[in-house]
């Protein structure tokens, strides 16, 4: 109960953290908004009048201190592109880039965690070597060559997937025909990472005495390997999740636009460019959010995994 | 510099000698030639050369010798673990007269834990810290035996109260970090018990406990032994321990014996060089309080680079300079009909007697 209210006050000054460092990385961003959405040709009280409406024509710091008293109570203004609440406009593309990261990361886990275990297994071996030379190229490549790469060889030649799109009116398996592409490409991005690391959490486990206990009592390899020493690894795994659904978040956004799906990515690409201060307020405020709550919530089933960390 | 190999005795004479045996016990453990090497910068380095050793049923060798002098790399070459890239290159490691090394993975695997056995140094790491001692136990017995859950967690609790574990019913689910370091090391001979193995093999079981815990945790391997009849093989540096506990002491150096015998004849008449000194190096009651102890001369050798002849050579008061057989090769081990052998030209020479003083 202790470990939860200390999580929850973690939790509360780290969104106050993202929300004043949000207020500032947007206004850093180069460029007048009012002179963006009037274009060129505005008059000098055109843009005033417009500066006075967004509230920019005061002094930085009252602007941040209106921003955070309406933060508290929910609001972050109104997108200026459309009109609509930028938090409403951020949630509700917020389903679709949720899917993508959460499918990407299920691949990556999926395959990069019984590949760290094997190749862990196998140190040395040339499975080995060829598993973490294959991983090394799936770090060093970027996430939108694989996309595009895959775009031309399953949906050009090969015609198995579509390429664009979320197929918004179609059925559940549409939507995962669609899905497919996407979130391999970006699993597989991320499961090389996984893989890395994986690997070595476990061959620092396989080298600790409880494991050469465990050998010498006679207990089978494969029960060394896949239930002793992997629980030990996992604490260091979860972690490893916990930075890399951070990541695949910011895979989740360029992924998007190489496949033209919905979501926050694409909102705030379209965003930045619009100056729409609000929605890109709104819309990295969210998603560090997201990602801020995914790592407490391992953090607390840290204390599931290992005794150690419960009763303290 | 403070010389590791210093032995810590507590003052012990020597226990009586044990009624001998109207039968020679059959022998459990048999290493013969035994040689494990490792891969280093000038080709293979050899830790362990050519090591023979025999524990009789019921029997406990002790292994005596510095950090480094290849005590623990015998027995875990003997159990096949030693950790790649190191490989047993030569010998035999004979159960009940039949060679177990040269047998599939799989058969050695199922001898391990249930025929022989090992213990280790440090209790505080060497039990899993994210399984329960139940757990634990549990997982030993499933790997040698058809036995259920309920039927495993019983037995599992039966074990903890064999090794002296108080309310055991429910300390089974206690994590290792809720219990003290004796606990923690009695739990691990629970494990190694499991099965009833004929050989134990006890490496340094109680170097990291303090001194009242070290004689329950060997009384209880004593009364064990006594119970079972199982052969233990005692890791250690302390030759107090080696006086109280042991039948018979191997003494190694470089990763090769250098004398090995019965414990009254070694620790009586010691012959080789190094173990003469390792018994200079042990305080006395009845010496002066500010006595300085002599230290061995000289560092630990470095296995990769020994002398061709006489590891200990280098640093010996008795045979070096004086003659070049030290230095031309290894001798063998040999010795008299009592069994008392030892690796050294010099066993004869006016000076050892004085150098025992």
């Amino acid at each position: 109960m202790d470990r939860l209210l200390r999580q929850l006050s973690q939790l509360a000054i780290t969104v106050f953290g993202i929300v004043t460092v949000t207020f500032f990385l947007v206004r850093m961003i180069p460029g007048d908004p009012a002179q963006y959405m009037l274009g060129d040709y505005a008059t000098e009280e055109a843009l005033a009048t417009l500066r006075a409406q967004l509230g920019l024509d005061q002094p930085v710091y009252v602007q941040y201190g209106l921003y955070v008293l309406r933060a508290v109570t929910g609001d972050f203004g109104s997108s200026v592109v459309t009109g609509r609440p930028a938090l409403e406009e951020i949630l509700f593309s917020l389903p679709d880039s949720a899917i993508l990261a959460f499918a990407g990361l299920a691949v990556a886990v999926a395959i990069g965690i019984p590949l760290g275990i094997l190749t862990a297994e196998r140190q040395g071996s040339w499975s080995d070597m060829l598993i973490m030379i294959v991983a090394l190229f799936g770090i060093s490549f970027p996430v939108f060559w694989l996309g595009l790469a895959s775009v031309l060889l399953f949906s050009q030649e090969l015609k198995w997937f579509p390429a664009l799109g979320a197929s918004s009116g179609g059925g559940f398996l549409t939507h995962l025909h669609h899905l497919v592409l996407p979130a391999g490409v970006l699993g597989i991005s991320v499961a090389a990472y996984i893989t890395r690391l994986t690997r070595s959490a476990m061959l620092e486990v396989l080298g600790q005495d409880c494991i050469r206990v465990a050998r010498a009592m006679g207990v089978p390899e494969r029960r060394v390997v896949w239930r002793l020493a992997l629980k030990n690894a996992l604490v260091p795994i979860l972690a490893i999740v916990g930075v890399t659904f951070a990541w695949s978040l910011g895979s989740a956004i360029l992924i998007e636009v190489v496949f033209s799906r919905p979501g926050i990515g694409s909102m705030i690409l379209k965003a930045v460019s619009a100056r729409d201060y609000q929605l890109v307020q709104a819309g990295v405020l969210v998603l560090a959010v997201a990602v801020v709550l995914v790592n407490s919530l391992l953090d607390l089933a840290y204390g599931l995994v290992d005794p150690r960390l419960s009763t303290r | 510099m403070p010389n590791k190999a210093m032995p810590n005795l507590h003052p012990v004479a020597p226990a009586a000698p044990v009624a001998p045996a109207t039968a020679p016990r059959p022998v459990a453990l048999e290493l013969r030639d035994l040689t494990t090497v490792f891969p280093g910068d000038d080709g293979p380095v050899t830790v362990i050369d050519g090591v023979s050793l025999a524990v009789r049923a019921g029997g406990t060798l002790a292994v005596v010798g510095e950090s480094g002098s290849g005590k623990s790399m015998t027995f875990l070459s003997a159990l096949g673990l030693v950790a790649a890239p190191g490989r047993v290159r030569r010998g035999e490691v004979r159960i009940d007269g039949a060679d177990i090394l040269h047998q599939p993975p799989e058969r050695l695997r199922r001898l391990r834990g249930a025929v022989i056995s090992m213990i280790f140094q440090d209790p505080l790491t060497a039990l899993n810290p994210v399984f329960t001692i139940g757990e634990q136990i549990v997982e030993v017995l499933r790997a040698h035996q058809r036995i259920g859950r309920a039927a495993a967690r019983a037995r599992a609790i039966e074990l903890l109260a064999r090794v002296q574990i108080p309310d055991p019913a429910r300390r089974v689910d206690d994590y290792p970090h809720q219990l003290s370091g004796g606990q923690r090391q009695r739990v691990l001979i629970a494990m190694a018990i499991a099965l009833s193995p004929k050989i134990l093999i006890a490496d340094e079981p109680t170097t990291a406990l303090d001194v009242t815990v070290q004689a329950q945790i060997l009384d209880l391997l004593a009364d064990l032994q006594a119970e079972t009849g199982m052969a233990l093989v005692l890791i250690t540096h302390d030759l107090g321990l080696v006086a109280r506990y042991a039948d018979d002491v191997a003494v190694m150096y470089a990763g090769r014996l250098v004398e090995t015998g019965s414990m009254e004849e070694v620790f009586t008449k010691p012959r080789h060089p190094y173990t003469r000194a390792l018994f200079r190096s042990i305080p006395r009651l009845d010496g002066p309080v500010d006595e300085e102890l002599p230290a061995i001369e000289g560092q630990p050798p470095n296995v990769a680079r020994l002398p061709p002849g006489c590891a200990f050579e280098p640093r010996c008061t008795v045979g070096r300079g004086r003659a070049d057989c030290c230095t031309r090769r290894p001798l063998p081990l040999a010795g008299d009909r009592s069994g008392h052998r030892s690796a050294c030209f010099h066993e004869d020479l006016p000076d050892r007697k004085e150098a025992i003083r």
